[in-house]
């Protein structure tokens, strides 16, 4: 059977020392700055979404409306990442957002934008599983980091609309499973009540065995 | 191991993972430098901080610069220009003060046996020219310089440019056009810390009661020193107009240094204002009353923070992980701390500030709702062992740079 080798992926962040001052200045940014600042803007507030402003879903959004630019702001917001297997496709449907806009996009605005990268490092946890109780057991020892990884970046790095675990399940022959744990709505739930979602889910299908 | 005593707040998962990111560090020589062992935020961070490395199996070291009064009025000055420029200036006796302190700490503090030095703030930045080709040299920046004096930020660019790294709270602190690479770390409290522990009910009814506090009766607390940019006045404004419909109480908690005339000043003001008014409190406490502001903190219903400028407030987060919704002024980095609406509420005035109180002391739910999201941010995003793994995460990145460039 194959195995599963629980991973994680831990970041921390770097100004990039670009500030926008205008709608325009920052889609000139982010026509260009590294696909690290889109994963920082985007995905970081996947990790810390039930902790943040609930108006709008990531910082580009809430920088908008903080200016006045309401409908950019709910624009920007329904870009959802977890739809996405690659950082280059978001950028080119923010900038597009942008594009369309018929707002002055050279008004200054009050409050600048500060462009921040996520300086990502990746770490293997020793942790492997080779059936289902090892998977919940490995489960049970992860922290918000693995878990975020496997359930939202894992898209990125492998390029697939799945998440980590779920892809498991499915090559295991665990297709129903994989499917439940698809079915766990990351903008619903911390990452705290993910993963007791998680366990509970696959404790059901062990002790159904 | 000590870091395991932090799975009781953040779970063992997140504590191996912390532990893995620490695994290729082992053995690493780290020097974090500062200017003083106690008192401040920065040296009670690193007070845990170094332990927790060394856990780590990292060599961590922490070291003091010394210095005389006058050196430590000059790099005070230094902070102030770089923080808010105003009516003083850097003069050329305050550059050779600097230049001979620092000079003389050059031979006290060896800084060659290490890999990685970390200086903390204006103080030893001077220590830099020390620097061997091999080390990584880190500024750990815990002030607001975007917009410093320039004759005082030309004096220290000279410095900062040597650096490997710099690392400010929040982007909006570091100063446009430094070319040096800057991360964003904000800072965090410690759960074990005399501040934060757990207390005891009857402990925290007994500090009520020796500073006659009705534990019946809404307190409403900010806990700050004595200084006019933390606004006690417009604390006691807000105050006057809540307390017109609301019957509670104000506590303003704090102190101020010996050799502080300035905050003698406002503590008198301040006392000379709350003497006109009904269930004022205003305690000057010694700075190890941990215990005891940290009872207040428990008993209070609504903790303000009505700062005109802050860095990072750590009071706000503390008061957070005691489950209080903050009313913090929409400045520096009590923005990033409070979730406007959500953990507490970010006010713009004296009036903001009085209406925020007023809807949570009307709204109890609401606001034990609110305590409860302010406690799960702080577990998330400001408890030490994030700004830890954060250090880490750096640490990391900077040893591999030069591979990662090449």
């Amino acid at each position: 059977m194959e195995k599963f080798r629980f991973k994680s992926e831990v970041w921390t962040s770097e100004y990039t020392g670009i500030r926008a001052n205008t709608i325009h200045a920052f889609l000139k940014a982010l026509r260009h700055v590294h696909e690290d600042v889109i994963y920082y803007h985007l995905y970081r507030n996947i990790f810390e979404f039930h902790y943040l402003p609930l108006d709008y879903a990531n910082s580009f959004a809430y920088w908008m409306a903080e200016n006045g630019y309401y409908v950019l702001a709910e624009k920007l917001s329904v870009i959802d990442p977890l739809q996405y297997t690659n950082l280059e496709d978001i950028r080119l449907d923010l900038i597009k957002v942008l594009e369309e806009s018929d707002e002055d996009l050279d008004v200054l605005c009050d409050k600048p934008f500060y462009f921040i990268r996520a300086i990502r490092m990746a770490v293997d946890l020793n942790i492997e599983a080779t059936d289902l109780k090892t998977f919940v057991e490995g489960i049970k020892k992860i922290g918000w980091h693995s878990l975020f990884y496997h359930m939202v970046t894992a898209r990125l790095k492998l390029g697939k609309p799945i998440n980590d675990f779920s892809r498991w399940l499915e090559n295991i022959g665990e297709k129903q499973l994989a499917e439940e744990v698809s079915n766990i709505n990351l903008w619903a739930h911390t990452l705290r009540e993910v993963k007791g979602k998680l366990i509970s889910i696959i404790e059901r299908r062990l002790y159904a065995h | 191991m000590l870091i395991e005593q932090y799975a009781t707040y953040i779970g063992e998962g997140n504590v191996e993972e912390i532990k893995a990111v620490a695994e290729p560090l082992k053995g690493l020589k780290v020097l974090h430098v500062n200017s003083t062992k106690l008192g401040g935020g920065v040296s009670e961070i690193l007070y845990r901080l170094i332990p927790l490395m060394r856990d780590l199996g990292i060599e961590a070291e922490w070291q003091v610069i010394k210095g005389d009064e006058e050196f430590f009025k000059v790099t005070k000055k230094i902070h102030n220009l770089l923080h808010m420029p105003g009516h003083e200036r850097l003069t050329s006796e305050d550059i050779i003060t600097y230049m001979r302190i620092t000079h003389e700490n050059l031979s006290y503090i060896d800084t060659s046996p290490y890999d990685i030095v970390f200086i903390h703030d204006p103080q030893p930045m001077g220590l830099i020219v020390n620097k061997l080709p091999h080390q990584k040299w880190v500024w750990r920046c815990h002030i607001d310089i975007s917009t410093p004096d320039e004759e005082t930020w030309k004096f220290i660019e000279m410095f900062i440019n040597a650096y490997d790294a710099i690392v400010f709270h929040i982007a909006e602190f570091a100063k446009e056009g430094v070319k040096v690479p800057k991360f964003i770390i904000a800072p965090s409290i410690d759960p074990f810390h005399d501040k934060n522990v757990e207390l005891d009910r009857n402990f925290i009814l007994s500090v009520l009661e020796k500073f006659g506090i009705d534990p019946e009766k809404p307190i409403l607390l900010q806990v700050s020193r004595f200084d006019r940019l933390k606004d006690p006045f417009g604390v006691i404004q807000a105050y006057k107009m809540v307390k017109k419909a609301y019957d509670c109480q104000l506590v303003l908690a704090g102190g101020y240094a010996s050799d502080d005339p300035e905050g003698e000043e406002v503590y008198n003001e301040v006392m000379e204002e709350a003497s006109k008014l009904k269930d004022v409190f205003i305690l000057n406490l010694p700075p190890d009353s941990h215990y005891e502001i940290n009872a207040l903190q428990r008993s209070a219903t609504v903790v303000i923070q009505k700062s005109i400028r802050e860095g990072f407030g750590l009071v706000v987060t503390e008061a957070m992980w005691k489950e209080k919704p903050v009313v913090g002024s929409n400045v520096g980095g009590i923005r990033r701390q409070i979730v406007n609406g959500f953990t507490g509420y970010l006010v713009n005035s004296v009036e903001g500030t009085a209406y925020r109180i007023r809807q949570l002391l009307i709204n109890s739910e609401m606001a034990k709702v609110m305590g409860r999201n302010a406690k799960e941010r702080v577990r998330h995003t400001f408890l030490i062992t994030r700004q830890l793994k954060d250090y880490l995460v750096l640490i990391n990145y900077l040893i591999n740079s030069d591979h990662i460039q090449s």
